[in-house]
């Protein structure tokens, strides 16, 4: 089974600029935010739309290093692997394409990612304030989720 | 007109296309969720999913409040799925500690959360009954439901709200007599089950209402994230029970019930099977419960820091996978994030698709069949803005296709 | 047309008595055990606060104990932990978490009243007045 799943990711490779393990073993691949929209197209040319699922979109706000990190995990099927792949975006500026048009269920996770913490996803017709968070606090421009937002 | 007798010409009227606001507020679902379907006379041509009434901030709760403080907050995410919320979280946390509770803990900890399921599915299956306009099935199903609910009550000491999670193992244990008990209630529970999934299958009613209504092809179900009994019912074997293998189920045997059909008839079908699964399941965690120790910790002697790190756990839902992120910088007593990703926020978001072509009356269908939990997919109060004037329809009224 | 399958069970319904239960007026049967009312008892408590602290609906406010009342001397700055039901979430973390096992639990759940019910009086009563 792990030989199957590590065949999958051979391509990874040249994309991973690190790779950890978030508990209980889950491979997480840090790659350039620019790659992001690349890993998946050559995801679905290699083995198509029925073997894997992007499961959540996690934003963490690390204002330390001026950072936003985004974790898309992917649960590879049928063996049900949860790979993790992590990128970092500039705070000040956080833009990643978006991967709507080729994945459809990143939908909510992006259009929640954008509301909480104001990641753009370009290339997402969908993104609104006040898609989760309350209009009035979507007025004021906040984030909720940011660590300075003060909410 | 001037003639009134023998018109020769009729006017055909352009059909409009007409918006129908389905929601956010409708007593039949009890959910906030506004479902915008745009149709062309009967047939719906586009669908959208307007979300906000309900969101709770959760996520930011929990980084304000301290790790203990969370595992009750996140057992109140949804009322009907508390027990594998906090699971969830609990083993989040015990990924980071390294911790691992004894088998007479991992065995109970089964035992309540599929005890949860078999209420879950019971309550969505009367809820369809409800919807196509089967009231006298739907009673039946909630009075025989009260038999696991009487189960969850002495086995965690109350009949929704749990709170039987913590961090190495479960908050109580039973006796022999509470394990009597629950066998009892379950052994009479079966043959309910049993028939109630036989009326799902022949009732002509039902099977009218539900066959071929919403249909979910595999790569649909892939590629747009949907999880649960919703991919199982296309022949997507998405089962973190089986996968993961977390808490017991490495030891109990259990099927992953799949169905090809793909319609709501299927789901409905997969949450049936799924129960009588569960309640076979509870009665041989019953049966081989462990001696192993006490699985009860002393809640005085908790560690108070949880080590700097992160984990990703993952928990088959009733409605299907459920995730939860954890990551605790080690040093402060409440968690840096947590990233909470129920099913209901993919099955029902990403689902819009799903309901192009059908008429009217079938969308209620198709959304009860997705086991929508709104409170599950968002998590903020909001108070609804929206002064929508136009005329709005109970869940119920639409079905029956008064409009 | 088939006869609906339902019928014989609805037709075998109509003979049994009602499942609903008249509540208030009948009670609602539950278990010895399950998590209703809990209060301090104050001969234990030593007002240590963690309780108030590890509660996650934040409905414990360490409250000065009455003149009038015999303290015992293991509370020496005479606070106890005053319960207020209309948040209390039923979760008992109180009750696990109190290093003097302090707390008596009851099954005792219909609280809900037209005035706002707090565990003053329990507490209380596990004191004795000064005479
Ligand atoms: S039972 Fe829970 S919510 Fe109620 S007072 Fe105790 S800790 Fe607080
Ligand atoms: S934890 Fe126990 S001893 Fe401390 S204040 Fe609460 S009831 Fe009193």
């Amino acid at each position: 089974m792990v030989i199957s799943v590590s065949s999958k990711l051979d391509f990874f490779s040249k994309y991973a600029v690190k790779t950890e393990i978030i508990k209980p073993k889950r491979i997480a691949f840090t790659v350039k935010s620019e790659d992001v929209r690349h890993i998946f197209e050559e995801l679905i040319k290699q083995h198509g739309h029925g073997a894997f699922y992007v499961s959540t979109i996690a934003g963490t706000d690390l204002p330390g290093e001026n950072k936003i990190r985004l974790d898309y995990y992917v649960v590879l099927l049928p063996e049900e692997e949860t790979i993790v792949i992590r990128t970092y975006l500039d705070r000040s500026n956080p833009l990643v394409d978006s991967l709507v048009d080729i994945i459809p269920g990143v939908l909510s996770g992006e259009c929640e990612t954008h509301d909480l913490l104001g990641v753009f996803f370009k290339g997402n017709p969908f993104l609104k304030r006040g898609f989760f968070v309350a209009l009035d606090v979507a007025e004021k421009g906040i984030y909720p989720l940011r660590k300075d937002s003060g909410v | 007109m001037v003639c009134n007798m023998g018109v020769t010409k009729v006017i055909e009227v352009p059909i409009i296309t007409a918006e129908i606001p389905i929601g956010p507020q409708h007593p039949a679902l009890h959910e906030p969720l506004l479902l915008k379907v745009y149709a062309d006379g009967e047939e719906i041509i586009r669908a959208e999913v307007n979300t906000g009434y309900n969101h709770r901030g959760v996520e930011k709760l929990c980084e304000k409040n301290t790790f203990y403080r969370d595992l009750f907050i996140v057992g109140r995410v949804c009322g009907i799925c508390n027990t594998v919320h906090a699971n969830c979280y609990v083993r989040a946390l015990e990924y980071l500690l390294d911790a691992r509770p004894n088998n007479r803990a991992r065995y109970l900890r089964v035992l309540a959360m599929e005890l949860e399921r078999i209420h879950s599915h019971m309550l969505i299956n009367a809820v369809m009954a409800e919807i196509v306009g089967f009231d006298t099935l739907f009673m039946q199903i909630m009075l025989d439901r009260e038999r696991v609910m009487k189960a969850k009550e002495i086995l965690t000491g109350n009949r929704v709200l749990a709170d039987y999670m913590i961090v190495g193992g479960v908050r109580r244990d039973i006796d022999e007599v509470k394990r009597a008990r629950i066998r009892d209630l379950l052994l009479k529970l079966k043959p309910r089950v049993e028939y109630y999934k036989k009326v799902f299958m022949e009732d002509e009613t039902i099977v009218k209402r539900l066959v071929d209504i919403g249909v979910l092809k595999p790569v649909d179900v892939t590629s747009h994230s949907l999880v649960g009994p919703v991919a199982r019912g296309s022949g997507v074997k998405i089962d973190s029970r089986a996968s993961d293998r977390y808490d017991a189920y490495d030891e109990i045997p259990f099927n992953v019930v799949t169905r090809t059909e793909g319609d709501s008839w299927a789901r409905m079908m997969v949450r049936w099977d799924e129960t009588l699964e569960a309640i076979n399941m509870c009665l041989y965690i019953l049966e081989k419960l462990p001696f192993d120790g006490n699985p009860v910790p002393d809640e005085k002697r908790l560690p108070r820091v949880i080590p700097h790190g992160e984990s990703y756990a993952r928990v088959e839902a009733q409605r299907g996978e459920l995730t939860y992120y954890v990551m605790s910088d080690g040093r402060s007593p409440s968690p840096y994030r947590v990233k909470i990703r129920t099913p209901s926020f993919n099955n029902v978001i990403n689902s819009a698709f799903m309901y192009v072509g059908l008429s009217i009356a079938d969308v209620p269908v198709a959304l009860t069949s997705l086991d929508p939990c709104i409170s599950c997919m968002e998590r903020v109060t909001v108070i609804d803005l929206e002064k929508n004037t136009r005329y709005k329809l109970t869940l119920r009224e639409l079905a029956g296709g008064k409009v | 047309m088939r006869r609906p399958k339902i019928l014989g069970l609805v037709l075998r319904n109509f003979a049994k008595r009602p499942a609903t239960i008249q509540y208030p007026r009948v009670k609602t049967p539950i278990e010895e055990d399950s998590r209703g009312v809990q209060y301090a008892d104050l001969t234990k408590c030593t007002g240590c606060t963690l309780c108030a602290l590890e509660c996650p609906a934040d409905a414990i406010t360490m409250t000065p104990i009455p003149q009038g009342y015999e303290v015992t001397a293991k509370n020496p700055r005479r606070i106890y932990p005053l319960i207020d039901y209309s948040k209390c979430v039923f979760c008992y973390r109180c009750v696990k978490v109190c290093p003097v096992n302090a707390y008596i639990v009851t099954s005792k759940y219909d609280i809900a009243g037209p005035t706002r019910i707090s565990s003053e009086e329990y507490s209380l009563s596990t004191l004795k007045k000064v005479s």
